[in-house]
Parts: structure tokens; C-alpha cells; sequence
């Protein structure tokens, strides 16, 4: 881990200053609760930011904010140095924000190329495509293609996401994410719910689509997981920001005790 | 859908794959009936009896087919009967003073479709509105439609049928085609197209989709609200479409028309393969599963079983179709 953490926290030094998404001052409010008491934080292209705290930290507010699916109260949101508001989630995304949330972000009943392709379907040719046919076998072929890009074999991409196993579905989730990002894929706690092994995938395709220049957010409870995949860790703590470091200056320890605030 | 390995298909597997289809066992126990209603009483296996079975279905199978689209998304439609009845009702005024004022009857007729395809439409875009404005579940909402509009039919009519309408109306349902009559042709080519529509378009593609996990449609910018607009206001013009079928049949606007017509159209998307719970239906499921439907209806009147027992042989075809939708999740992990 060490040698890897040294070499991360140059690679990220490198490329500090190409600040590719960024908060400033965020505060956002659910009546009397303060969610987020202004909050700055930002990534770096090719950087995998480790986002942390205890629950009802204000981390999923914080992701709602980064992802256009709520608007904070004060504050700026920047992507390439630009002011940016986002009215609709739709928004971010087409600015090159992909958000994979908590809650599965596929639908089960359709194919995986059908899944990857959701919103952004590719249509025939000529008449029937201005009728509204769908291209299915080039999306199945493209689908096939990019997945295999970051690493994801899947048997088939015309096969429903509910033969999938669980690793397998959330390896589709990132690709999908991957395949359409262009900026900045934000992970909301992507392995959750797996297993040791198919959690494991999950990191290796991390570490594959940071290398790709991208800026990843990374929001997990499992600490050694967040340890092992990202440079720098932002910690949140009752809605502000309590450290925000390399991930070499943390160890399991200390982590857990600046969540907690017993550090 | 093929399995991750390959394997030489053996009669035994072929057999088990036809087992699992469940268009295919639709199909036999449509067979099965009409050999059953057949040897029972040889008269059901006749032109006559056929054309009756398939006047029967065109509206069952317009407000079923407007129903898969909405049962898809995981919504219901509990409006579609008083659809019917509406907006029948509605066009039969109308037709009735464009009679009166010598307009000619191709004309009139024409335009009482038009009357209910939008009376229909109008109806789906309230119930659009009460579920994506209003917040109000599809269930309560289609709930008050239903009664709103069978209670407009009654206040309306006074409770007896609307005529004087274009004399040529009811010959436009009489077999002229084997057991089919024109306006019942145009339907199975409408059925054919929606059927297509449904499985290979975009649009299709996004009914699934919402039924499926609706956060998953509404992450992948997919305007939820906006597309459940559409395929309410799509239920609502089939089953307007329905009214008029059933005006044409009676040659009157009756405000009983389509009684109780939303159970029949759920049944059969049911009995189809449809699941309530959103994200998986065919129309060709509910197409056999309407066909049916109404095949029990007629066959056991001709047979001499009391009609009531219609209910409980339907109840037994939903109760099995469900069960051996189980079945098949249960055996293959939750397939389409």
C-alpha cells in the first residue's frame, strides 16, 4: 500500500492544477437542519477523492448537490473553472457528470445494452428511426464493446440485468457510468452489498477509469475499501468538512476517528 | 434469451423452452377451448360463432392493449370501461345532430370516431394529471374516473340509449371478411403496429423502463411524468376507440357500454404474462389472453353453462397465469 499511496499522491500533485470539478461555500438546508454548512471540496482530473462520514453526515446531500439532483442554498458549483447551476440531474449530465447512486441505477427487466444505452438510445436509420425504432443491435454491439473497454466482461449485452450477478450488475452500473462520463463519475457507496471478491472488481475498474483522466468521487462506509482505491479523503462530520488530506497521511485508525471525532 | 453455454439443443430442452413460453401455452389452451367448446357443441366451430367470438374481443382488446402500456410502467387503469361507455355516448350526441342536420353519413361517422378517439384522450390526460400532478396513485386515481364518467353516462343519457344516428353504422359490423368484419381488420393491423411499437421503439423502450425502476428511468434523464402522460392519454384513446367499436355494433350510444370492462381488460393482460408490479408484459400475450377471455364467454353460452360461471373460469386463468409466472421466476431467477 505504501509504495502505491506514494506514487498516487505525485501522480495527483501533478495534476493539481487542473482542478476539474469543484464546490465552493455550499450550504444547504431541510428546514431547521443543516444538511451542509459551507462545504468546499473538488477533484482533479485523474483523481479519485474518498468522501466520508458517519450517517447523516451530509454525505448523500452533498452527492445531490454534486450530481444537479438538489441546488444548494448558497454557494458555487464549478466544473473547469466555469460557474455552473444545475436545475435538473439531466443538467449535469450533459456537462459530463455521471452520478451512480446508492440505489441500483438499472432496471432489472431490461438488457444490459438496453441499460447502458437508457436516455441515450441510438435510433435505425432512415424512416423508422425517425418513427422511433430503436438501432437494438448496434447498441448491443457498442454496449458489448464499451464494458469490455474498462474491463467488464459481460456473456451478453442482450441479456436482462436480472440474470446478472450482483457484482456483474454493479460492474455494468460503473461501465455505464464510464461509457458516458466525460468529466466526472461520482460512486455513491458502489460496493455496497457485494461480496469480497466482487467488490474487488469494483476497485480494480476504478482504478482503471481514473487512469483514463477522469475524476472520480468515491462515497463508501467501508473504509478499507476507501483506503485501498482513492488519493486524497474528504471527511464530513455534521455537515462540515473536518479533513481533507492524501489518503497516505490516514490510516484505518485515524480515519475512523476523524469520522467519529474522537480524533 | 440463449444460455451462457453453449449446449446442443436436445428434443428434451426444446420441449422445456416451449414449457417456459408462456405465448406458446397461451396458445394451447386456446386450442384446447375451442376443441373443448367444439366437441361440446359442434355448432361453436363455425364462421358464425367465430365472428361473434372476434366482434366480442376488438374491444376487449383495444382497452387491454392501451392497459399493457400501463400496466408496464407499474401503473393501472381502472378508467377504460367507463372509457368506453363515455365516450360512446358522447359521439352518439354527436352524431345524432349531425344527423339531424343531413350531413351525410360517411361524414358523420368519421367524425363520431374522431369524437371518441378524443374523449378518450381527454380522459387518459385527467388521469395523467391526478397521478404525475396530483400525486394521486394510479389505483385512486383510475378509481374516480371510472366512477366520474359512468356516473356522466347515466346523468347525461338519463340511463337509456342515445340513437338516431347514421343508419350505415351497424352494417359496418357485419362479417365480410371470414369471420372478420372492417372496422375489426383495421384493429388487428392497429394491434400489430402498437404491438411493434411497443417492443422495438424508443417509446417502448422507456414504458419498460420506468415499470422496471422508475429512479433508474428518471437518473437516465428519461421526463417520467411526461412519457406516463402519454401512455395514460394512449389507454384512454384506445379505449375511446373501443366506445366507438361498441357504438357501431349497437348502432346506439348506450351508458352501460363497457361495464365492468376494466376487469376484463386487466384479466387479460394478466392471464398474458403481464406482471402488476411493472416491467414486464407483451402484446401478443395480451392479445391471446384476451382472445381468451372472450372465447370462454361465448363457449360457454353455447354450451349451455350458465354465463356467471364465466367469472369463476376466469378467476382460475388468472389465478394460473400468475402462479405459473412464479414458476418460471422462480426457476430461472427472474426473467422477462
Amino acid at each position: 500500500m505504501a509504495s502505491a499511496s506514494t506514487s498516487i499522491s505525485a501522480s495527483a500533485a501533478s495534476s493539481a492544477e487542473e482542478v476539474l470539478y469543484e464546490v465552493r461555500n455550499i450550504s444547504k438546508n431541510y428546514g431547521s437542519v443543516v444538511a451542509l454548512d459551507n462545504v468546499s471540496m473538488k477533484v482533479h482530473a485523474g483523481e479519485v477523492v474518498g468522501l466520508v462520514g458517519d450517517n447523516g453526515a451530509g454525505k448523500s446531500t452533498l452527492v445531490k448537490v454534486l450530481s444537479g439532483a438538489h441546488r444548494p442554498d448558497s454557494g458555487q458549483v464549478l466544473l473547469d473553472g466555469v460557474e455552473r447551476t444545475w436545475h435538473t440531474p439531466h443538467d449535469a449530465i450533459e456537462a459530463g457528470i455521471e452520478t451512480l447512486y446508492q440505489e441500483s441505477g438499472l432496471a432489472p427487466h431490461l438488457s444490459v445494452s438496453a441499460n447502458v444505452f437508457l436516455g441515450r438510445e441510438e435510433m435505425k436509420k432512415g424512416l423508422l428511426g425517425k418513427l422511433g425504432f430503436l438501432a437494438n443491435k448496434e447498441m448491443d454491439t457498442k454496449a458489448f464493446q464499451d464494458l469490455k473497454d474498462v474491463g467488464i466482461a459481460v456473456p451478453e449485452s442482450n441479456r436482462a440485468v436480472s440474470q446478472l450477478s450482483g457484482g456483474q450488475r454493479q460492474a455494468v452500473a460503473i461501465g455505464r457510468s464510464v461509457a458516458w462520463a466525460s468529466k466526472v463519475i461520482l460512486l455513491d457507496e458502489p460496493t455496497n452489498h457485494l461480496g469480497a471478491r466482487q467488490a474487488g472488481e469494483v476497485l480494480n475498474i476504478i482504478e482503471r477509469v481514473k487512469s483514463k483522466g477522469f475524476g472520480v468521487i468515491f462515497i463508501s462506509h467501508t473504509l478499507p475499501h476507501v483506503l485501498k482505491v482513492t488519493d486524497r479523503i474528504v471527511v464530513l462530520r455534521l455537515g462540515k468538512i473536518v479533513a481533507d488530506a492524501p489518503t497516505s497521511t490516514f490510516d484505518a485508525e485515524k480515519l475512523l476517528g476523524t469520522i467519529t471525532g474522537l480524533i | 434469451m440463449t444460455t451462457q453455454i453453449t449446449q446442443v439443443p436436445t428434443t428434451a430442452s426444446r420441449v422445456k423452452g416451449l414449457l417456459k413460453n408462456q405465448q406458446f401455452i397461451l396458445l394451447v389452451v386456446l386450442a384446447v377451448m375451442v376443441a373443448f367448446f367444439s366437441l361440446k357443441n359442434h355448432i361453436f366451430f363455425s364462421n358464425a360463432v367465430f365472428a361473434n367470438v372476434l366482434s366480442d374481443w376488438i374491444p376487449v382488446v383495444l382497452m387491454a392493449i392501451g392497459e399493457t402500456f400501463v400496466i408496464i410502467t407499474g401503473g393501472i387503469d381502472l378508467s377504460v370501461g367507463s372509457v368506453v361507455g363515455f365516450s360512446g355516448v358522447i359521439a352518439a350526441f354527436a352524431m345524432r345532430n349531425l344527423t339531424a342536420h343531413n350531413v351525410g353519413q360517411n361524414e358523420t361517422i368519421a367524425i363520431g370516431l374522431l369524437v371518441c378517439v378524443a374523449v378518450g384522450a381527454v380522459i387518459g390526460l385527467i388521469n395523467a394529471l391526478l397521478i404525475t400532478r396530483a400525486r394521486i396513485v394510479p389505483f385512486v386515481a383510475t378509481l374516480a374516473t371510472l366512477g366520474a364518467f359512468r356516473g356522466l353516462c347515466i346523468v347525461t343519457t338519463g340511463g337509456g340509449p342515445v340513437g338516431d344516428g347514421p343508419d350505415s353504422a351497424i352494417s359496418l359490423t357485419v362479417p365480410k371478411y371470414g369471420p372478420f368484419n372492417g372496422p375489426g381488420l383495421v384493429v388487428v393491423v392497429l394491434v400489430v403496429i402498437i404491438g411493434f411499437y411497443l417492443h422495438k421503439s424508443r417509446f417502448g423502450r422507456y414504458t419498460y423502463a420506468i415499470g422496471s425502476n422508475s429512479f433508474a428511468a428518471r437518473s437516465a434523464g428519461i421526463n417520467v411524468k411526461a412519457h406516463l402522460t402519454k401512455v395514460y392519454i394512449l389507454s384512454g384513446a384506445l379505449s375511446g376507440l373501443a366506445g366507438f367499436y361498441l357504438y357501431l355494433r349497437l348502432s346506439v350510444g348506450s351508458p352501460s357500454s363497457g361495464q365492468s370492462g376494466e376487469l376484463d381488460a386487466i384479466a387479460a393482460v394478466v392471464i398474458g404474462g403481464a406482471a402488476l408490479a411493472g416491467g414486464i408484459g407483451k402484446i401478443t400475450g395480451t392479445v391471446l389472453g384476451s382472445l381468451i377471455l372472450t372465447t370462454v364467454t361465448s363457449g360457454l353460452i353455447i354450451i349451455g353453462v350458465a354465463p356467471n360461471w364465466k367469472q369463476v373460469v376466469v378467476a382460475l386463468l388468472i389465478a394460473a397465469a400468475v402462479f405459473s409466472q412464479g414458476l418460471r421466476n422462480w426457476t430461472k431467477g427472474g426473467d422477462l
